[in-house]
């Protein structure tokens, strides 16, 4: 009797946990469907930005470039943000953001992190690393707003010379079964290797009304429209995650549901026939007397 | 060569085709662009872009970005771009007054500037949506 009641339940508690994650799914579900939307339509604006502050760069004249466009000499530390979700419950994706920036903390020694997200502040903070800086990521969809501080910071540690480099940890919108953690440098700003063979650009480029006057506006522009699209992928990616690891998770309850609802009609059937069997040799044993 | 133009903002890429020639109004005033024109990088102001093809001519508002000419291809990084056939009137002038209201109560240093923003958007719409109904709306004469 006492098996059929631990098995009723767990039954009960199997049950519940599929509720849970079934609602978490559902959510998860109806939050990308913006956060995906809002994240690929921004991404052809970003991606021409980048490439035009990128082939500006190589454009300009060394005296006439902004400080968003020189690396620093003999400062070598690194200044890398995060990008990681505020609530667990979303597959690999934090566990590949951590081993990622593992290995960056192997490559390069001197970093210093500016996080975003409780869950890597958490990781990053346990590694006994310097934190610039912490900002939570939110639950809903990132605001524009939150974009200005983490600008603020990386311009006053970039361009008063107190890091080399500035990149950027966040995890990529694939599609919604694979996101995988990237790293980009977003300061300085140069040219990637990989374009570097379509470079035959026309020799000579006009500004109106000067590159003084039109460079600090276009690159402020562009690290903060770069920073945004990346909040907007992470949170795009954080939702997959969590939709496609509570879809499973939901299957493996139900899985566990059907198995436990098996072995309680076994073992209740069990009883039965263990009842009729008592009963049957009473009888028996009676009509003997 | 042809001349090609992109408009893009970040919800998505408004314009995208071939054309013979872009007026649009830069910090410097108001440029045209024609087919081989020298690389140009400027700052876009609130205001209209003038698209020219074969006969037809079709106007874009927009409230500010960034310009590049290189090698025949313009590219447009627009804040906010919105053809002039697709802006509704009613819809855009609400808004004004919205905006209009927000600046006048004046809550917070924030929301003024985005009530400022909205506006400006309101009103180059308007200006650009009515300017093209008017002509559209004019008999044609034989």
């Amino acid at each position: 009797m006492a098996g059929i009641i631990i098995i009723k339940r767990r039954i009960q508690t199997a049950f519940n946990v599929s509720k849970t994650t079934k609602a978490m799914q559902m959510i998860a579900t109806s939050k990308l469907k913006r956060a995906q939307s809002s994240a690929i339509s921004s991404r052809p604006y970003v991606d021409k930005l980048m490439f035009l502050t990128q082939t500006l760069t190589n454009k300009l004249d060394e005296k006439d470039r902004s400080d968003y466009m020189k690396e620093p000499k003999d400062v070598s530390e690194t200044l890398l943000l995060v990008f990681s979700p505020d609530k667990g419950l979303c597959g690999g994706l934090i566990t590949n953001l951590t081993k990622e920036l593992l290995n960056q903390d192997k490559i390069q020694k001197n970093i210093r992190y500016i996080t975003v997200g409780k869950k890597i502040e958490n990781t990053t903070a346990r590694l006994g690393k310097e934190i610039v800086a912490s900002f939570n990521f939110g639950t809903t969809l990132p605001i524009f707003d939150m974009v200005y501080p983490m600008a603020k910071i990386i311009d006053d540690y970039f361009l008063n010379k107190k890091v080399g480099n500035v990149k950027i940890l966040y995890s990529h919108f694939l599609n919604v079964f694979s996101q995988s953690p990237r790293v980009e440098t977003i300061l300085p700003i140069k040219l990637q290797e990989s374009k570097e063979d379509k470079t035959e650009e026309s020799p000579f480029t006009l500004f109106e009304p000067n590159p003084q006057e039109i460079l600090p506006s276009l690159l402020r522009h562009y690290l903060e429209m770069v920073l945004y699209q990346y909040l907007l992928e992470s949170y795009a990616s954080e939702q997959a995650a969590r939709m496609v690891a509570m879809k499973s998770a939901t299957e493996n309850a139900q899985e566990i549901i059907d198995y436990l609802k098996l072995e309680y009609n076994k073992q209740r059937q069990e009883e039965i026939t263990n009842e009729i069997l008592d009963i049957g040799s009473g009888s028996a044993a009676y009509a003997y007397e | 060569m042809n001349l090609t133009l992109e408009i893009i903002t970040p919800e998505k890429v408004v314009y995208k085709n071939e054309i013979d020639e872009l007026v649009a109004p830069t910090v410097n005033g108001q440029i045209a662009i024609l087919p081989n024109h020298v690389g140009l990088i400027t700052k876009i102001i609130p205001g209209e872009l003038i698209i020219r093809k074969a006969n037809s001519q079709q106007a874009v508002a927009v409230t500010g970005g960034f310009l590049e000419v290189a090698k025949n291809h313009i590219s447009i990084l627009a804040d906010y771009a919105i053809r002039a056939e697709d802006i509704e009137v009613a819809k855009a002038m609400e808004a004004q007054k919205r905006a209009e209201k927000l600046m006048a109560e004046k809550t917070s240093e924030h929301d003024f500037r985005v009530a400022q923003a909205d506006l400006i958007k309101a009103i180059t719409e308007l200006r650009v949506a009515t300017k093209y109904k008017r002509k559209a709306s004019r008999p044609t004469e034989v």
